[in-house]
């Protein structure tokens, strides 16, 4: 039934390139809530006004739906001309011959790359060409339930470290709140590769995984033990939650995300959530990185110029910045950045940027089938905290998929 | 295949030798009654012919496009490459594959008879002539058109969760095991429970043939003295045991396919810890997420074939059990 649908809806799109009255249409397709769409919306129609000849088609889904959906099109060589996309996907896509290297577009005049924040422009470079332009820069952070910290006397700072971390998890779980400390990460790919960056090491490399089994071995004996000892929610619990995250579910204290997930995490509870520093091996490093949301171009398209200008008009446009602020994260170009004037949740989420501003690190590689790996990660680790797998063999298993996900 | 083994039917099955058996009508027709036939073929095939459109375009050039894809290493954006059996081998290497083939056989094999099951009770109990019995089986229909929406499939996930309805009520009785849904050893349950109610379409099926069954074998075992058990053994289940075969049949076959339920319990996850990974659920996931779509058609094809084979035992099987009236046996 849903293959019939996604199928008609394929088919359905597929009139989109001619326009009517000399207009050029070009399709637009994204990821996320309803709320981020009201906002999209409302930049779109700002587009159209200064662009009169530019007609731009709308079309959005929740985050797994939306890679079923361009899937099934681009295979059907019908994908949206211009499209929301992630550090996670520049090389799958390419190596699939998907994306519009946008280098052209540049030298042409049609799309800028100055104004950038943080040397974001290069985040989208692949292999030398420009597969993507940021519109937000986001990194990682520990959201955590004030009351329940202060009621453990807890206190996150700077430079803390996974032992004052575990430490404090340990307090919480076993004080009078009937929380567990954390929701639990054996299973959060982004946080394992914050513990391995500050060990020099990394989740990914160019072509493969950066870590041995054994470190692998480590971290999730550890995460079960941890789980078993009740600090962490149980996987069963979390598993049910789902999608509602289980700090927002209030079945934990705390848990590690992108700090743009601030802005959900405070609409879905009443509880009272702020975002501290990560915890650090060394003192110093945070491992931690800026990710960004992008606007990528379909290589199939038959309005490249069209795109070009829709991408700069979105990421250099002042009123863009102010009416879809930090919803994809921190602006990326220094005019969005200082025409919006951050306020309440998104005035906490800049002033965290400012606090780690000096621990960002240059991003390291995800390869093509990255977005495969991290998918059995979570599938695996959550098997392993459950019980039905145990940690070596949940091991092998994640290693036998990544290989085969990264060598295809 | 099945003509077979059924034997002659008195069944409104082959109108046109049935009529030339039948005693003198249209005796009068002979040799033009066969020219007749073959217009009136041409005829039949020309009324079916957006059905057969429909199948040709629809459904027999995917499948066979789908049968050469099996053979090929096929990611949906470069052309297919021909990698003749590895995707079959590659298959049955596959822990993942393993397990989507033990979930789903679980399912079948303990949802397909509870569900028949609850569908010949309501039935027997719905057959009887009382008043307002025409309401009691809209009634129980009814869990039938509602319940492939995924409204109730979310609806059932809320039920069988911690601290919901079914955990509450079976600590009362001091059964402390949680919500059915997160725990891996019990979300399967969910499902076969969701199915069970959905007995509506074979208890219809199973409502017309009891109804079919002569009033007078009733009587005369009866006289015979045989009680209501001894009747319903005797008497009810030889005579329905086609329409058992039937249902049983149908819901097989219909069973190896569940897919949406399950999406929508795991929450599109398949799990925990894969307990609801069912075999239409890894077909999508590796055909849509991962795209890999040769080996996705080749899991199509081995289901196709094992569907096949369990509809070829079953009707294998029916010469020892299934009892058709007028027959031999």
């Amino acid at each position: 039934m849903g293959l019939v649908a996604l199928g008609l809806l394929a088919s359905g799109c597929g009139s989109g390139d001619g326009g009517s009255g000399g207009k050029t249409e070009i399709r637009y397709s994204w990821w996320g809530a309803q709320h981020r769409a009201d906002l999209i919306k409302k930049t779109i129609a700002l587009f159209e006004k200064k662009h009169p000849d530019i007609k731009v088609k709308a079309d959005f889904q929740e985050y797994e739906d939306f890679w079923k959906k361009f899937n099934t099109q681009a295979a059907g060589g019908n994908p949206p001309d211009v499209f929301q996309n992630s550090h996670a996907f520049l090389r799958k896509y390419d190596k699939k011959n998907v994306l519009l290297d946008l280098k052209p577009q540049v030298e042409q005049g049609n799309l800028k790359t100055d104004d950038f924040r943080n040397g974001l422009e290069k985040a989208g470079e692949v292999d030398g060409k420009l597969l993507g332009i940021p519109v937000g820069a986001n990194t990682f952070g520990l959201f955590y339930n004030t009351e329940e910290y202060k009621k453990a006397g807890v206190t996150p700072k700077d430079g803390w470290t996974w032992k004052d971390y575990y430490a404090g998890i340990e307090k919480i779980s076993k004080g009078s709140g009937k929380l567990a400390g954390d929701s639990g990460n054996a299973s959060v790919m982004y946080l394992y590769d914050l513990v391995l960056r500050q060990q020099d090491k990394a989740f990914f490399t160019e072509d493969g995984l950066g870590f041995s089994k054994a470190d692998l071995k480590k971290w999730w004996a550890d995460n079960l033990r941890r789980t078993k000892a009740g600090h962490f929610t149980s996987p069963k619990k979390v598993q049910q939650a789902r999608p509602k995250p289980a700090l927002s579910g209030k079945l934990s204290a705390g848990e590690f995300s992108w700090d743009n997930f601030l802005v959900r995490y405070t609409s879905e509870t009443d509880a009272s959530i702020d975002l501290a520093p990560i915890p650090t091996t060394d003192g110093k490093r945070t491992g931690q990185y800026l990710s960004s949301l992008m606007l990528s171009g379909s290589a199939r398209t038959k309005h490249r110029a069209e795109v070009a200008k829709f991408i700069d008009f979105m990421v250099h446009d002042p009123e863009v910045g102010k009416i879809m602020g930090y919803d994809r994260g921190v602006l990326a170009t220094e005019p969005q950045f200082e025409a919006y004037r951050p306020k309440g949740v998104d005035k906490e989420i800049a002033d965290y940027e400012e606090r780690v501003k000096d621990r960002i690190e240059p991003i390291t590689p995800h390869p093509a089938g990255a977005d495969i790996v991290e998918a059995a990660f979570l599938r695996i680790g959550d098997e392993v905290l459950i019980g039905s797998t145990s940690v070596d063999d949940g091991v092998d298993k994640f290693f036998s998929e990544a290989e085969t996900a990264l060598g295809s | 295949m099945s003509d077979a083994t059924a034997g002659p039917r008195k069944r409104p099955g082959s109108p046109r030798k049935g009529a030339g058996k039948g005693a003198g009508k249209g005796a009068g027709k002979g040799v033009s009654g066969r020219r007749l036939g073959r217009r009136e073929n041409l005829a039949g095939y020309l009324f079916l012919s957006p059905w057969l459109a429909g199948l040709v375009l629809l459904t027999a050039g995917p499948a066979l496009a789908s049968l050469y894809l099996s053979f090929t290493d096929y990611n949906l954006f470069d052309s297919p490459q021909w990698i003749g059996l590895d995707n079959f081998s590659d298959m049955f290497a596959d822990p993942r594959w393993r397990k989507s083939v033990e979930v789903t056989l679980q399912y079948v094999a303990i949802g397909t008879p509870l569900k028949l099951l609850a569908a010949l009770g309501a039935a027997l109990l719905l057959s009887s002539r009382r008043r307002g019995q025409a309401f009691y089986r809209a009634a129980f229909y009814a869990p039938s058109l509602v319940g492939a929406s995924v409204s109730i499939a979310i609806v059932w996930r809320a039920i069988f969760s911690d601290d919901a309805i079914v955990d509450r009520t079976q600590r009362l009785f001091g059964v402390d095991i949680g919500g059915w849904v997160g725990n891996p050893d019990t979300s399967i349950y969910v499902l076969v429970a969701l199915t069970m109610w959905q007995f509506g379409a074979p208890m219809v099926i199973f409502l017309a043939g009891l109804h079919q069954i002569p009033r007078e074998l009733y009587e005369a075992a009866e006289v015979d003295g045989a009680g209501p058990w001894r009747r319903f053994v005797s008497v009810t289940l030889p005579m329905l045991s086609p329409v058992v075969f039937f249902n049983l049949l149908l819901e097989t076959i219909h069973s190896f396919q569940v897919f949406a339920s399950a999406l929508v319990v795991s929450n599109g996850r398949w799990g925990p810890a894969d307990s609801l990974l069912v075999y239409t659920g890894y077909l999508y996931e590796q055909g849509f997420v991962n795209l890999r779509m040769g080996y996705a058609s080749a899991m199509a094809w081995t289901l196709l074939l094992s569907v096949g084979l369990v509809t070829a035992v079953l009707f294998w099987s029916q010469k020892k059990w299934v009892h058709y009236e007028g027959s031999e046996r």
